[in-house]
């Protein structure tokens, strides 16, 4: 890894977490103050990123908005992740029989489009963030359980295992220390990959008019609310949209910076 | 920014009958349409395609189930017995006259001679009595309809062409009820066929006929070449509609139908949305607004928990919001502040506009006197340890994107005097689990339905009985023996200025009540491409009509 | 392994993947509220009677025991009889055959297109300098972070509305896909790239490839000859995924640009609560993955004989 992407990925760590945990720092308005005499006003110096429908400050609600946003990515991808880790080892570390079984389920899981399940949780829970958070957690982690699974087995007849078992290790030891860090390596490409997927997904399930409740300023809605006056207002939908692919372009970058350090190790 | 509309409400003509004479004439006023549409002279031939921004109607025939969107395609292929004329009054229309018994019990229409049903069959009196069968038959599963023809107990073919309808009750609502799709007729042969035929192809006696529906791509209209126009029309050359026919297209994304306008794709689109309305007339496009009559567009409150079981607080969240600001500015001029229970084209509608001025101070006091005195740190209101919090279920199917916009200023601005106001943005299965669940305090709802008689639906204490399903048309919960008297009288009174005096005070009851929060008519915008003229005819319920309508060859 | 033992073995595989699928679906549609009655009778809002619903449910076993729905159910399954639509009142069978061909084209049609535009980037990327490749990076990353529905309206805006040349919504013409085609392949395909990509750099920066390098052969030609074959594995690898995403993306991208197909069908029936179209476009698009994971599977088996198997 570089050195100019260790500092850009520390750079864009701190403006992340100041953005989700002290907002007022970056944005002190109110995000949710509207002035309907002051709605659809152009970007300049009053509005950085100009007004919506009701007049609310789109810079000030993309800042506040940061934290809703990277929780619904964040916790759905920790809670496919870890889903994933525990199927995906205990599949592969398993008697055939039972690895069998669970390959045929994640398949399963697999199998069914993940808007579709997404679809059908929210429909048994209703919408918001919670059932949001657990729809794109739950649709993505056969994806990655496959991929731990598949990691280690083909670490567990490596030669590096092999060298550690001559060596003397504990099997536990065997999985800590070279199963799991090298089952992680390919696995942080995807799951930094996936915390940008995992928002556009609530931006998705918003725009089918099932995301977070009004009003939030969690980027998918507004997005979803800006591409109705995309003629009038190109910036409701751009500012939002340039949030979300900011947060997928840093965390792939942050990724692969993580990435070289799992295999270092 | 364009911010001032240039487009006015068609006079009149928008919710009349201007088949009857209007027609070209009767089209064009409205602000946005070319004037070389009235001197252009008919043409004859070309498809038409309409872009419809509602959902696909799971049934062609709007006797099953009802709603707006199959209204909308059916008032091409089948018509009512009755209509309205320009002035707003009902007339005849495949009814040729009627006449109501002493006792109001029984009322004999009788229809023109020589009309046809496309698949041949002759209207006749036992066509009206195999429709009102269909209409109450459970398995066809109505519900607008069913509900029109309520007090029908049954009718009799009197001669070929004289039907005679006994009813339960007086109901002088009866010819309005009629002149709606929803209870338009179809060919008793027609009906015969199962339900998934009947769907797919309904027979009527319209100036179009379907030809096929290709799920999700288009229902193909052709032009019905043996239609007879029911009210001779003078300034009409010709019998039949000028399109040869025309595509009916679902095209949901808002963004996607305009560009397909005015990429020229499709001709005209339904549901435009304030800001392409206001903007329309710059580029080159028409615009006919036609609000549905029935109830206005308005939040109702319900009455029957707390907080809002205490008038003070429902009066308090009326004066808290500000609907003025928002209606202008969200709907770009498109749409006028409405301060009645129905809407503007109806003529017995009562307005009262200083009930629901905003007006904080006064929002304040109410909820110190209500109890709601103290507040906690987020600023909410509180009493006995609870906090004054509504929850608003919005129908995305319902709510267009700026009505969702104007909910979430209400949200603001009741926070401000101390009301948590949480949104809930449903598909329509879930919002109508909602309501039926009683788990609302606000709720958005609007109902269709020609003339006044939709307030005995809306406020009558039986409309809070929920159906089987859960269903009940009374949102506010109002229950009010009074109230109940003077709607039932209103509807079976044989004398107009009673009528018209029982349902002022039965209106007055429930704004002074403070149940609901009255926003604007039920909107009802057209868009069209300036190579189609001749559109502005509209059915009783402000469906258009597309009989005179011709295109740019 | 024999080809024909592993055929026999993807089969039963298949089978037990279909039956835990309907399982899940039986299971999933059953916890979501509402009475299923009301869904054949008119929908939601529905003034449907007592007896209308009591009928309803008898017609439609809602009236049997649990457990003997789900027999019912998977017997009718496996005569591959999905049932009739609640909402439509026609065999569900029918209502998806009518709209398939457009979805498969699409899906087919993007799926090529990001394959096709990932080769080409993860091929420039491989043979330009560094600033070259940095911009490849941030562009593949860029693109997979966009979400349909804005990339969709955005190419209307442009495409349609400003240039006017190709149309915005389905005209049944070939002109008519390039938006909607786009708009699902270029994510994907930023995706891919990017998996491409690492395994290309690895595999051209091996000891065989230097060697090869040493031998004189071009930096193109062992691009193609051998940095290809490890590049596309991994991406082979997960196109049974993408396929399969590639339906969630329809369903989007279906409604912004009006098509008839699979994933607005989709949508509509969770809506509606028509449970025999859910069940049969489920049960569908699981067929169709298991299907494109096994021919990935034997590409795989052809590109790379001697990779270790499964």
């Amino acid at each position: 890894m570089s050195r100019s992407a260790k500092i850009f990925s520390a750079i864009v760590i701190l403006l992340w977490l100041v953005m989700a945990l002290a907002p007022g720092l970056l944005a002190p308005g109110d995000p949710l103050a509207i002035n309907p005499a002051q709605a659809f006003q152009k970007p300049g110096l009053a509005h950085f990123f100009g007004t919506d429908e009701s007049g609310r400050d789109i810079y000030t609600r993309v800042i506040h908005g940061a934290g809703d946003s990277l929780a619904i990515g964040l916790a759905a991808t920790a809670l496919g992740m870890g889903l994933a880790i525990v199927l995906g080892t205990v599949a592969a570390l398993s008697p055939r029989w039972l690895d069998e079984v669970i390959l045929r389920v994640l398949e399963a899981l697999y199998a069914i489009p993940s808007l579709l399940m997404a679809l059908l949780i929210i429909a048994f829970t209703g919408p918001g963030v919670g059932p949001a958070i657990v729809a794109v957690g739950l649709s993505t982690a056969p994806g990655y359980a496959r991929l731990v699974r598949s990691q280690i087995r083909s670490l567990k007849n490596s030669e590096m295992l092999e060298a550690t078992t001559v060596l003397g290790h504990s099997s536990w030891l065997k999985v800590r220390n070279h199963l799991i860090p090298n089952a992680l390596k390919p696995l942080m490409a995807l799951v930094t990959l996936g915390i940008g997927q995992a928002v556009i997904w609530a931006a998705a399930l918003s725009f089918l008019g099932l995301g977070t409740a009004p009003p939030a300023p969690e980027w998918g809605a507004m997005l979803s609310a800006g591409r109705v006056y995309l003629h009038l207002a190109w910036w409701m939908s751009l500012f939002p949209g340039l949030a979300i692919v900011a947060v997928a372009v840093s965390a792939t970058v942050i990724g692969r910076a993580l990435g070289g350090k799992v295999k270092s190790l | 920014m364009q911010r001032t509309s240039r487009t006015s409400r068609i006079l009149a003509g928008s919710f009349a009958l201007p088949l009857i004479g209007a027609l070209l004439a009767g089209c064009s006023s409205t602000g946005t349409s070319d004037s070389t549409a009235q001197s252009k002279a008919p043409v004859t031939g070309g498809t038409m395609v309409y872009a419809s921004g509602d959902a696909e109607p799971t049934c062609l025939d709007p006797h099953v189930g009802g709603n707006y969107p199959q209204a909308l395609v059916a008032s091409q292929y089948l018509e009512s017995l009755f209509t309205k004329n320009d002035k707003g009054e009902i007339i005849p229309w495949l009814a040729e006259s009627t006449e109501v018994s002493e006792d109001g019990l029984t009322r004999t229409i009788t229809l023109r001679d020589g009309i046809k049903f496309t698949d041949g069959t002759k209207l006749t009196a036992e066509a009206i009595k195999a429709n009102v069968e269909h209409l109450k038959d459970p398995n066809t599963a109505s519900s607008t309809g069913y509900l029109a023809v309520g007090k029908v107990v049954r009718v009799e073919a009197k001669d070929e062409l004289t039907a005679v309808l006994k009813l339960s009750a007086p109901d002088n609502a009866l010819l309005e009820s009629l002149s709606m799709p929803w209870t338009a007729i179809e060919s008793p042969k027609a009906l015969e066929r199962d339900q998934s035929t009947n769907c797919a192809s309904p027979v009527g006696t319209g100036p179009f006929k379907v030809k096929s529906w290709e799920h999700q791509k288009a229902v193909n209209l052709v032009r019905n070449d043996d239609y007879v126009l029911p009210v001779a029309d003078t300034k009409r050359t010709g019998n039949t509609a000028y399109l040869d026919g025309i595509t009916w297209r679902f095209i949901p994304e808002a963004a996607t139908r305009y560009a397909a306008l005015q990429s020229g794709e499709v001709d005209v689109i339904d549901n435009a949305q304030p800001d392409t309305i206001s903007t329309a007339a710059d580029s080159g496009l028409g615009h006919l607004d036609a609000p549905r009559p029935g109830s206005s567009n308005r939040i109702e409150l319900n009455s029957s928990k707390a907080p809002f079981d205490d008038q003070r607080v429902r009066e308090a969240f009326i004066r808290a919001v500000d609907a003025n600001t928002g209606v202008s500015s969200l709907l770009f001029g498109t749409a006028q502040r409405s301060n009645s229970l129905l809407s503007s084209v109806e003529p017995l509608a009562y307005s009262e506009e200083s009930l629901f001025t905003t007006d904080t101070a006064k929002a304040n006091t109410l909820l110190d006197e209500a109890g709601w005195s103290e507040r906690d740190e987020q600023g909410f209101r509180v009493k006995d340890g609870k906090r004054l919090s509504l929850r608003f279920p919005v129908s995305t199917n319902q709510s267009v994107p700026a009505e969702q916009s104007l909910f979430e200023q209400f949200q603001a601005q009741a926070k401000a005097v101390g009301f948590e106001v949480k949104i809930d943005l449903l598909d329509l299965s879930s919002w109508y689990g909602a309501l039926a669940e009683h788990e609302y305090n606000l709720v958005s709802a609007p109902y269709t339905k020609v003339g006044p008689s939709v307030l005995r639906v809306l406020y009558h204490s039986d409309s809070t009985v929920p159906a089987p399903s859960g269903y009940f048309a009374n949102n506010a919960q109002v229950k009010n023996e009074k109230l109940d008297k003077l709607l039932v009288e209103a509807e079976e009174t044989n004398d107009d200025a009673q009528r018209a005096s029982l349902y002022e005070q039965a209106q007055k009851i429930v704004l002074e009540g403070y149940y609901v929060l009255p926003l604007y008519d039920q909107q009802n915008h057209f868009l069209y491409g300036k190579n189609v003229h001749g559109i502005g005819a509209t059915t009783a319920v402000s469906s258009p009509i597309y009989f005179d309508t011709f295109l740019d060859q | 392994m024999g080809t024909i033992a592993w055929a026999g073995r993807k089969i039963g595989g298949a089978l037990v993947v279909l039956w835990l699928v309907a399982t899940a679906i039986f299971i999933a549609i059953r916890l979501i509220p509402g009475d299923p009655a009301e869904a054949i009778m008119g929908g939601p809002g529905s003034q449907a009677s007592a007896e209308a619903l009591a009928a309803a449910r008898a017609e439609y076993a809602l009236d049997q025991p649990v457990f003997t729905q789900y027999l019912l159910y998977l017997g009718k399954l496996v005569t591959l009889d999905f049932g009739t639509s609640y909402s439509l009142k026609e065999p569900v069978t029918k209502v998806m055959g009518e709209v398939l061909p457009n979805t498969l084209w699409l899906s087919l049609l993007a799926l090529a297109l990001a394959w096709l535009l990932a080769l080409c980037f993860a091929a420039a990327a491989s043979n330009s300098g560094r600033f070259g490749s940095w911009l490849g990076s941030l562009l593949e990353i860029i693109a997979a972070a966009v979400p349909h529905f804005w990339l969709g309206a955005v190419l209307i805006m442009l495409f349609s509305s400003a240039l006017g040349w190709f149309p915005a919504v389905d005209n049944g013409s070939a002109q008519g896909l390039v938006l909607p085609v786009l708009t699902l392949a270029l994510p994907l395909a930023g995706f891919l790239t990017q998996l491409m990509r690492d395994s290309l750099s690895e595999a051209l920066g091996s000891q065989f490839a230097l060697a090869a390098r040493a031998r004189g052969e071009s930096r193109l030609t062992l691009f193609w000859r051998h940095g290809l074959r490890h590049a596309a594995l991994p991406a082979l690898n997960l196109t049974g995924w993408a396929f399969s995403s590639l339906l969630s993306g329809a369903v989007v991208v279906e409604a912004i640009f009006a098509r008839p197909g699979l994933g607005r069908s989709l949508l509509s029936a969770v809506l509606a609560r028509d449970i025999p179209m859910v069940t049969g476009i489920a049960l569908f698009s699981a067929l169709v993955y298991i299907v494109v994971m096994a021919l990935a599977e034997g590409l795989e088996r052809i590109i790379n004989p001697a990779g270790e198997q499964r």
